[in-house]
């Protein structure tokens, strides 16, 4: 799934996103439903809000001693006869991969659910190397046959219906049309089987890392993960180097938190503990295991003191359930791997300046840092983010219309330092519009308000013109708005 | 405490005037003494938003120079109350006198309604308002600030109100400051679903703490036709 | 290319001489393992039973050691299971309940250790093609309905990850209270040293409209019996 936007993309996808109702619909009806779940685990459970904060502490700690930790895990890693290898960029992570599933004669790549893969376009550079890469977490087998990225990161297929899905089987496999998911499932689940038992190349992300112990943890509840990591002769897995954790007594904090606000389980199917590849005369795991640890924007995220608290997520995606933006334009509109509200903060980072408007395409309201399980301060961030990218050497183009707007609210801060001025010239608005408007509402507004009145009318000014004192209660039907 | 300060806001001023009004009558009726902040027009969100730090440092500069560090500060805003009362701790003043200067200024802040019900410790004003009211809790007030009782406290307080509930009010109105008109589309898509849902609920108005909902509801509703009014809360609570 | 001093070099470097020492040092440990009455037991039996059928689970109960065979090779032929794959068990001697399904009829597929390569895949096939995998679970925790297996040349994970029904035993005495437990009962060592599964239900996915389906990849259903060893 290459990602490889033009600059303003996010303006046109976002328009198609926010125009199509029944998108909007299908967000709605699948994150109620999750925040229903969410609700009822996380209210059963009472030290919920310890657990968060413990797991918070956790990451704080980790993020502050990563340099030793990323040593610890690689060493007993390398115990386990793991080949740990490092890569800067995606670039490198990704190469390294290619090369290694070529040189191993691979034919056969099954993946278990990966955003990491998706950050670094594994995918089409194995298929440009003549290799068959199967996407096997249900929701990514049904994007990947559509020839679509994932638009959620834990529930791929979000945006798609049951009868879509019905439909894309219907066309792909010659089966008969059902919209019925345990249908779907079960043909999914046949044929999947089959290339399980015939792959010879694992590729799963990873969840926690634990140094002290060398392991790696991947949960998930469909088995793929543990299929992806137990069958195939060779296996990789990718993680970033922020997923390192100091203790194996830490992960139970996490595991306690994960599932409930990812899906509202209280633990996931499978917890699968990965250390190395498979000892003499053991039937499951790999012959071979490589560990590929990426920094690729990891560093300088960490080097930032307001950034780096976004290396403290879990990857939960509880953040985009919640988001109104994001439940209105959908995962694809935000052209990265990474969307919603994390993804605004970690995806200019991590994929690059083609996302830099993501940290501006948002309210502000905060409904993700109340949901998130590490307390992730993503507002205050996305504010951090919008003052680097204004004042970087090469800020974003914007469209003509948001530019404007921009330049329309810096210069009304400037002239706001004269109060005098500004209430003057408010004044002469007022005057200037009042003919314009009909029960102190206007129409339509040249710009820089054009924008505004393409959705909503606009308030007629009238400073130093209040309405009576005491006609709030009396005049709801005869006063102005 | 017998003095307070009152900064109406921008918004206010030029679009809700009778904001200041009201807030300051509330005030008075209390028996405090009310000080007008004229001297500063823009609290500096907007630049802050935007990513502008030194023009939002500049008016930074400009409303703590209007101000006192020693009496309380009213906003009848939740979002410019965040401002002043979070976000001003994340910009970078250069000399240590302004920064100590903020850091006195910051908790001497408060929203209205916060103001009423945690300092002053009242929840009924003798207010009176007949209708239908839906209350928006907006996002800084309940998110940045924690203020989701304050409000509906003073409301129930009003005699002859009738409350009633908007579906998913918790849901941001899609305004967000620039935000509305940087990304219109978005900004229109959660606006519609929000004014649905106010249509479904039968109020005759809608109250709110910030000005920026107001503008954004009330265009909304205004554009659809719908005979449902807007207004700040310290109109509600000033109103007998 | 990168190597361990490059990553290790950038992330120096980004910490910057942020002061450690200020690093609170997080005590994460789990609850202190106290010692079980059988009251205790029968209390974290019960709790795992509800939650394992909360999360879809076929919770079978508990039973002495001695019926333990029976009530398997009942559920497998009451299924019309014809092969099932078995491994070595923990605490219990899995020996009889291979015989007691060949009694029913059912050919048995025993996981030998020392599977060699050339015979992995065959095998493997094998595991896939049983209609039921038998295991004995390592512990099991309460609070969450959730079965810890360790993979050792005897006891393969995939037995609980192939076929389409597994079938979990485990011994009363390895019942935990919660996930903290379960962890600091395995132990780094062992951790360290195996493939551990925490399972918790029949695979299963929610990918489709969040609407739950089970048997996605793994088994389709999960049967658990408690296994209480002594006259207590």
């Amino acid at each position: 799934m290459a990602v490889s936007p033009k600059a303003t993309d996010f303006f046109a996808a976002s328009e198609a996103g926010a125009a199509d109702h029944e998108l909007q619909r299908k967000l709605e009806s699948a994150s109620a439903r999750h925040l229903e779940h969410f609700a009822e685990v996380r209210d059963e459970f009472t030290p919920y809000e310890n657990e968060r904060a413990t797991a918070r502490a956790i990451k704080e700690n980790a993020l502050g001693r990563l340099d030793e930790l990323i040593v610890e895990l690689t060493e007993k890693l390398t115990d386990h006869d793991c080949k740990v290898f490092f890569a800067a960029s995606a670039d490198e992570a990704r190469e390294y991969i290619v090369k290694l599933a070529t040189q191993c004669g691979a034919r056969h790549v099954v993946k278990g659910k990966s955003m990491t893969t998706e950050e670094i376009a594994l995918n089409p550079a194995l298929e440009r190397a003549g290799i068959e890469v199967l996407e096997t977490d249900l929701g990514e087998y049904i994007v990947q046959l559509r020839g679509e990225p994932p638009s959620h990161i834990i529930t791929p297929a979000i945006h798609l219906s049951k009868e879509d899905i019905g439909e894309l089987f219907h066309e792909k496999f010659r089966v008969s049309y059902t919209p019925e998911p345990e249908k779907l499932t079960a043909e999914a689940r046949t044929r999947l089987r089959e290339s399980f038992l015939r792959a010879d190349f694992g590729i799963t992300g990873v969840n926690f890392a634990i140094a002290e112990t060398g392991t790696l943890v991947v949960v998930e509840n469909e088995g793929n993960g543990r299929m992806s990591s137990t069958i195939p002769e060779v296996f990789v897995a990718l993680m970033g180097i922020e997923k390192v954790i100091p203790k194996l007594s830490d992960l139970p904090h996490f595991l306690e938190i994960l599932a409930r606000t990812a899906t509202g389980q209280k633990l996931t199917t499978y917890t699968n503990f990965l250390r190395g590849p498979r000892a003499d005369g053991d039937l499951d795991g790999p012959r071979e295991m490589h560990v590929v640890i990426i920094d690729n924007g990891r560093s300088a995220m960490l080097s930032d003191p307001v950034l780096r608290e976004s290396l403290m997520c879990i990857r939960c995606g509880a953040c985009l359930n919640v988001c109104p933006v994001y439940r209105h334009i959908g995962g694809h509109a935000y052209r990265s791997p990474y969307p919603g509200p994390i993804g605004s903060i970690v995806s200019p980072s991590l994929i690059g300046s083609s996302t830099a408007y993501l940290p501006f395409a948002s309210t502000l309201c905060g409904a993700c840092k109340d949901v998130c399980p590490v307390h992730i301060d993503i507002p205050r961030i996305l504010l951090h983010l919008r003052w680097k990218e204004t004042s970087s050497p090469a800020p974003p183009p914007w469209p003509h219309d948001a530019h404007r707007a921009r330049a329309g609210a810096r210069m009304f801060a400037r002239l706001a330092r004269y109060p005098r001025i500004i209430r003057f010239l408010g004044h002469i608005a007022a005057v200037l519009v009042k003919p314009f408007a009909e029960n102190g509402w206007i129409g339509s507004m040249p710009p820089p308000f054009a924008n505004w009145t393409k959705v909503r009318d606009f308030p007629a000014p009238r400073p130093g013109h209040p309405r009576p004192a005491n006609s709030a209660g009396k005049s709801i039907r005869n006063g102005r708005s | 405490m017998n003095e307070v300060q009152l900064f109406s806001t921008c918004l206010a001023e030029e679009f809700f005037p009778e904001v200041e009004r009201a807030s300051a009558t509330i005030l008075q009726r209390l028996g405090l003494k009310v000080r007008l902040l004229k001297s500063a027009f823009c609290c500096g969100q907007v630049a802050f938003n935007e990513g502008f730090r030194s023009e939002a440092l500049d008016l930074a500069r400009r409303f703590m120079a209007a101000c006192d560090p020693a009496m309380p500060i009213i906003v009848p805003s939740g979002s410019c109350t965040s401002m002043i009362r979070i976000f001003y701790a994340d910009l970078p003043f250069e000399d240590a006198e302004l920064t100590a200067k903020a850091a006195a200024i910051r908790p001497q802040v408060y929203e209205l309604s916060q103001f009423l019900v945690r300092v002053m410790k009242v929840k009924r004003l003798g207010a009176r308002f007949e209708g239908a009211v839906a209350y928006h809790p907006s996002c800084h007030l309940m998110r940045e600030l924690n203020a989701r009782e304050e409000p509906m406290a003073l409301l129930s307080g009003v005699e002859g109100i009738r409350l009633v509930e908007v579906r998913d009010r918790e849901e941001c109105c899609g305004f967000g400051g620039l935000f509305s008109v940087k990304f219109p589309h978005i900004s229109g898509a959660m606006l519609s679903d929000k004014i649905d849902r106010i249509r479904q609920s039968g109020a005759q108005v809608v109250v709110s703490n910030d000005c920026g909902c107001l503008m954004q509801i009330g265009g909304g509703l205004s554009r659809a036709g719908a005979d449902i009014k807007v207004r700040h809360l310290a109109e509600i609570l000033a109103a007998r | 290319m990168a190597d361990l001093s490059d990553i290790v070099a950038r992330v120096k470097d980004a910490l910057g001489s942020s002061a450690r020492g200020d690093l609170a040092e997080i005590d994460a440990n789990g609850a202190p393992l106290h010692a079980l009455s059988a009251n205790d037991r029968a209390e974290l039996a019960t709790q795992f039973g509800h939650e394992l059928k909360s999360v879809a689970g076929d919770y079978l109960g508990i039973c002495r050691a001695d019926e333990a065979a029976a009530r398997i090779a009942a559920l497998a032929a009451e299924t019309g299971v014809r092969t099932a794959a078995i491994g070595e068990g923990v605490a219990i001697d899995t020996g009889a309940i291979a015989t007691a399904l060949e009694t029913e009829g059912i050919s048995v597929l025993r996981t030998a250790p020392g599977v060699d390569a050339d015979n992995r895949t065959q095998t493997l096939r094998r595991v896939a093609d049983a209609d039921m995998g038998i295991a004995e679970a390592d512990c099991a925790i309460a609070s969450t309905g959730t079965l810890a297996v360790v993979s050792t040349v005897s006891r393969p994970s995939s037995l609980t990850l192939l076929p389409p029904s597994s079938v979990i035993l485990v011994n009363v005495d390895r019942l935990v209270r919660d996930i903290a437990a379960a962890v600091a009962t395995l132990g780094a060592n062992e951790i360290a040293n195996h493939r551990v599964t925490l399972i918790t239900g029949p695979s299963r996915t929610a990918d489709i409209e969040k609407r739950i389906v089970l048997g996605v990849h793994g088994p389709k259903s999960l049967h658990v019996l408690i296994v209480w060893p002594r006259d207590e």
